[in-house]
């Protein structure tokens, strides 16, 4: 039985090893003073990364990218909240075909959601494909994780605490301040953050509305499938990889400080 | 909310209370009339409180079913050039089946079987990692989740090219094997290397689902089940694992709905042998023809929902949010 824990355990740190070999080796391989991306090492630059911040389009990626994000998550968590209001609270006529017709977008390959959008978008309306347009998909995409998120959050809502501070004369807005949605924040910040994810990771709607407005995800795809500037493309890379650990470790610090109080 | 409707009563009533003597002095056709009048106001005010489901119901109408409805009429057009024309044919569907001597009907079954073997490939990374944090993870769990998500926060698009680095032609691995004095694999532009980018990138999501749903298992009964003599491999093959099948059947869900469609990976990792029903729906978009284009992502549509129909009718859609 002991044994089988520590197969257990060396197992988890492997799997740790695993997924952080990608990110790890690209960090380590931006330095990499070569033209071919990767082995062998033939010693230390930094002029990868003079190449991204210098290049004219791949800094403009991140801004996309992270603007796009915020924008997602703040419009897709407002959506959902109206949403899983009424479809917690309320009992309507056309409530089961709502609810299955949100859990579309996640029911069907996002390639699907890329290729209809566009084809309404630029080939029948005719519009100017840029980040506004995959916005619309983005939040499209987001919209039934933010509902899902918020709905169960209201399923296990305490009702009465409403109606206490109703009988006690609070208005609708004063209500939704001081106790509904204190008690949904953690749901709220679950949504925004979940949206913000997809919307940072998506490639595949990107590839179809994104036009002249890359995205980070969209740009490297670009590069990788011409094969052409990948040293940049490490350097972008791993500049990502270091906010993604900058946003860990800051989360591990606050996680620890709010144990500690 | 129930003060919607309360408050709008109470308005009504203290409305209507200062109005009486007005309306005592006003004929009794416009009397009838004004009571009709407000009642319609009461009415409206319960409405009122819908105006809430307008922006997410107008999004899914507007960008949903009206970009599915074009698509699947465009299906039915013909090709002319760089153009369309509207024409009723069924041409686009049938071409799916025969044209190309079968090969896009082999592409889609190609797509089936990657999507099925990323998703079981995950959920076996993916489940003893869940296992581990729920159960050894102690007040640390939370923080071992988050270095698990850590590497998700970068797209994993990006991560391919690590991959690249790794099991590419002279990557990490092969360097090694020379360096032993074997000989090198070809892994890179093979399916295999679509499957194994695919399964790394998607297992650190799936620990998520599958470990929420091991928390909810009761430890009483793990105990229960030892006190009555059973091992721990037993009390795991009998309890914990028909207990977090709904975590599983969420994360394969997950998985299984994305990777169908999925074109980057099979491009990148799989060069030309890596063809999927995703990179021949990309190719014929950017080749314009988006008659068969949209007749074959038509396709996908269906397959992709009655798939999750039945995932989602046998999970629950409670268990679903919860996993989120």
């Amino acid at each position: 039985m002991l044994r089988g824990k520590r197969i257990l355990s060396t197992y988890f740190y492997l799997f740790l090893l695993v997924i952080y070999l990608s990110p790890l080796s690209l960090l380590a391989f931006s330095f990499n003073n070569s033209l071919s991306a990767g082995f062998p090492w033939r010693g230390f630059t930094l002029r990868w990364w003079d190449a991204f911040f210098s290049d004219p389009v791949a800094p403009t990626t991140v801004k996309n990218s992270f603007v796009l994000a915020v924008a997602v998550a703040v419009v897709a968590t407002l959506m959902g909240l109206g949403l899983a209001f009424v479809l917690v609270r309320r009992v309507f006529r056309g409530k089961n075909v709502l609810l299955s017709s949100l859990l579309v977008p996640i029911a069907i390959p996002y390639l699907l959601i890329g290729t209809s959008l566009f084809l309404l978008l630029q080939w029948t309306l005719d519009l100017k494909l840029s980040l506004f347009t995959l916005a619309l998909g983005h939040i499209l995409v987001a919209l039934p994780y933010s509902s899902l998120v918020l709905m169960a959050r209201l399923i296990g809502f305490d009702r009465s605490l409403e109606e206490a501070a109703q009988d006690l004369g609070a208005t609708g807005f004063t209500t939704f301040r001081k106790i509904t949605f204190p008690l949904i924040k953690p749901g709220i910040f679950v949504s925004m953050f979940l949206t913000f994810i997809i919307s940072l990771e998506d490639v595949a709607i990107a590839s179809f509305l994104a036009g002249s407005d890359p995205t980070v995800p969209y740009f490297v795809y670009g590069r990788l499938r011409r094969f052409e500037g990948l040293p940049l493309v490490m350097a972008l890379s791993s500049f990502m990889v270091l906010i993604a650990l900058a946003f860990t470790c800051l989360f591990l610090i606050s996680a620890i400080r709010a144990k500690r109080e | 909310m129930k003060d919607d409707t309360t408050t709008g009563k109470r308005v009504l009533c203290i409305l209507a209370d200062h109005l009486r003597p007005i309306l005592s002095y006003l004929p009794p056709r416009l009397r009838l009339n004004l009571k009709k009048l407000l009642f319609i106001l009461l009415e409206m005010k319960k409405l009122g409180y819908y105006w809430r489901l307008f922006p997410g119901v107008f999004w899914l109408v507007v960008f949903l079913v009206l970009p599915l409805s074009v698509m699947l009429i465009y299906s039915f057009w013909t090709k002319v050039g760089y153009d369309m024309i509207p024409t009723w044919t069924l041409q686009n569907y049938v071409d799916i089946f025969v044209g190309e001597k079968g090969l896009y009907v082999r592409l889609l079954l190609k797509s089936l079987g990657i999507s099925a073997a990323v998703t079981l490939g995950s959920i076996a990374l993916a489940y003893p990692v869940a296992y581990y944090i729920s159960t050894r993870g102690g007040k640390y769990k939370y923080v071992l989740l988050a270095l698990i998500m850590t590497p998700y926060l970068v797209s994993w698009v990006i991560l391919i090219l690590g991959w690249r680095m790794i099991i590419g032609h002279s990557g990490l691995v092969n360097t090694l094997l020379v360096g032993v004095g074997l000989e090198r694999v070809k892994l890179w532009k093979t399916w295999m290397a679509v499957i194994i980018v695919l399964v790394i990138s998607w297992a650190p999501w799936l620990v998520l689902p599958i470990f929420v749903s091991l928390e909810k298992i009761d430890r009483t009964l793990l105990e229960a089940g030892a006190d009555l003599g059973a091992s721990p491999s037993e009390n795991f093959r009998k309890i914990t694992l028909p207990l977090s099948v709904p975590g599983l059947l969420v994360a394969t869900f997950f998985v299984m709905i994305p990777t169908f469609g999925e074109f980057v990976a099979p491009v990148i990792a799989g060069g030309t042998s890596g063809a999927t029903i995703g990179t021949a729906i990309e190719e014929a978009f950017k080749r314009m023809n988006y008659p068969f284009g949209s007749a074959m992502s038509f396709l996908l549509v269906g397959i992709a929902l009655i798939a999750s129909f039945v995932l989602i009718r046998k999970t629950g859609l409670r268990t679903l949010m919860e996993s989120l």
